[in-house]
């Protein structure tokens, strides 16, 4: 798509062994890349409580896959359609549904999940292609998906630059963020949008299982440690960032041989015990 | 310069319907500018309704207009927020979030910070610039969402029973408040309230709602004992309000034997917007 070779060559200088290999480079760009999104998301997702939303899109990549392998695409662009295609269709519904926003959503993931498993139960070598979608793994980013990854990215930074105070408005009250002449609605859309893209890149790397735990830990950790909205964005990037990396370099570690996105997830639950500590004491001086 | 003496909003045979249920019945009622027009009736009268679809939260037959057409600028204060009261969200930072273009993960900017500090010295309520938006009392997340709502510059103020959840003392200092900004601003003011006595006291225009409009007008024109009885379906003959003051008649042993039954009730004058609007509208 265009040449990242100068990223991967700087990624080749970070101080951990075996950068020299280019699977390595590629993780760790698509983690660089990828864990801003996640944790910058994940506060909105917390603040929007939309928890559930992001795990009905990341459950819809088996369907995703399969109708890509039945219709003859490659997964990595039939999943993350699909998943945009859920993450809308989920907004449409919650915003002309009378029923309950969990239970919208409910429905839709139950469609797509049995919309997969049918898909797959119906040939036994597509379920071993959605073996790598449970589980995901972040070694096996292409160059493509990072040049997808960087695209993506650019539209996160255009987002939150202009997005994120109104998003923030319209998450504390619809009521009087349109009776303030927010355009809530455009920002939702944009919002479901960007979130189903960035969860259906992060199943990549952590799998269907994990996927929500990449948006909500972090932002979990900065609600603890953060005294401001804006300093939670920065906490949830922080935490999130030094999860993803620290994640990655104790995964490939001999010793541990752990899936990387496992790890990764693991690594940001012990900062999350440490923001509840930090929380803790913090209102203890204040008390 | 031109005086505008039209209305501010105009409702005319709004109507809604819910699962089959008429919440509003043609109601029909002019809210005169720059008043302080007060919706009071019984639970489920389709108080907070009206204002819904006001708002255009509500899907509604017949028409509103604002401003003879043109729009208002609203400011909007809702009963309560539901806010998760653990998140990391400044009172600094709930005002600004309207004020600056700049996102707040980069900060607050100077401007935006000396307007959140004036808006919050409009509502007497400097002290808490600081504090967390979940931190703070009724009374005080009160004052917050006024100055959010004044941060519009609004030209109508709809307020939905600003009083709930704050004590008396709270809820009188801030129509207190209100009746100053209100002066100052310029604004044309509707809110939802049970509270009688406020009504007595501050409204310049009363709508009694059952679904319909059951009568209109200035609040010793409205606030009688026949339309409160109708109103809420008992004897509330308490509030006699003369010339805009209060004056509490002596209270009189009750005497079911004089009560009239509901269905000897006679349509009251005040009951018929149609007819009596113009008489009792407070313009």
């Amino acid at each position: 798509m265009f040449d990242i070779s100068w990223l991967l060559s700087l990624a080749s200088h970070f101080p951990l062994e075996g950068m020299d290999m280019r699977f390595m480079q590629q993780a760790l760009l698509a983690l660089v890349l990828l864990a801003p999104m996640t944790a910058a998301l994940g506060v909105q997702v917390v603040h929007y409580r939309m928890a559930f939303f992001s795990d009905a899109v990341g459950h819809s990549a088996f369907a995703g896959v399969a109708v890509g392998l039945l219709l003859g695409m490659h997964p990595h662009i039939s999943m993350p359609l699909f998943g945009l295609g859920v993450g809308l269709v989920i907004m449409f519904m919650q915003r002309y549904s009378a029923l309950p926003s969990d239970t919208v959503i409910g429905v839709v993931f139950s469609a797509v999940v049995a919309a997969g498993l049918a898909v797959v139960s119906r040939d036994n070598t597509i379920a071993r292609d959605l073996q790598q979608f449970l589980y995901g793994d972040i070694l096996t980013m292409t160059e493509a998906d990072i040049c997808w990854l960087i695209l993506l990215f650019g539209a996160f930074l255009l987002f939150q630059a202009f997005a994120f105070n109104h998003l923030l408005y319209a998450g504390t009250s619809g009521i009087i963020a349109r009776a303030h002449r927010i355009r809530v609605a455009l920002y939702e859309y944009c919002f479901a949008a960007l979130l189903a893209l960035v969860v259906m890149f992060s199943v990549w790397g952590v799998g269907v299982l994990l996927v929500t735990a990449m948006l909500i830990v972090p932002a979990a950790c900065a609600r603890n440690l953060a005294q401001t909205a804006g300093g939670m964005f920065w906490w949830a990037i922080a935490v999130s960032l030094s999860s993803s990396v620290s994640g990655l370099a104790l995964s490939v570690q001999p010793w541990m041989g752990t899936a990387t996105g496992a790890t990764i997830i693991l690594v940001s639950c012990a900062w999350f015990v440490v923001s509840i500590v930090v929380s803790a004491a913090r209102n203890e001086r204040r008390l | 310069m031109e005086l505008d003496n039209s209305p501010a909003i105009v409702f005319d045979h709004v109507s809604v319907t819910r699962n089959g249920l008429n919440i509003l019945d043609h109601v029909n009622a002019a809210i005169p500018r720059g008043s302080w027009t007060v919706l009071i009736g019984p639970n489920g009268a389709g108080k907070t309704t009206l204002l819904l679809a006001l708002l255009g939260e509500v899907s509604y037959r017949g028409r509103i207009e604002l401003g003879g057409g043109k729009g208002l600028r609203i400011g909007y204060v809702p009963q309560k927020l539901t806010l998760d009261r653990g998140m990391p969200f400044t009172v600094a930072e709930f005002l600004a979030m309207g004020i600056q273009k700049r996102p707040l993960w980069l900060g607050i900017s100077r401007a935006a910070r000396e307007e959140a500090a004036h808006l919050l010295e409009m509502v007497h309520a400097s002290h808490i610039m600081k504090r967390r938006v979940g931190t703070l009392s009724g009374g005080e997340m009160q004052r917050v969402l006024l100055a959010l709502a004044l941060q519009q510059k609004p030209e109508l103020l709809v307020l939905d029973e600003p009083s709930a959840g704050v004590d008396f003392e709270g809820g009188r200092l801030f129509c207190e408040l209100l009746e100053d900004l209100r002066s100052s601003q310029g604004f044309t003011q509707i809110m939802v309230s049970h509270d009688l006595g406020m009504v007595a006291h501050h409204a310049t225009c009363v709508i009694c709602l059952k679904r319909r409009i059951v009568a209109q007008g200035a609040p010793h024109d409205v606030l009688t004992g026949p339309v409160l009885q109708s109103l809420f379906g008992m004897h509330m003959g308490l509030i006699c309000a003369d010339s805009h003051t209060h004056r509490m008649p002596p209270l009189a042993p009750y005497d079911p034997a004089s009560a009239l039954p509901a269905s000897d009730l006679r349509p009251l004058e005040h009951a018929r917007p149609d007819r009596d609007e113009k008489e009792h509208r407070h313009v």
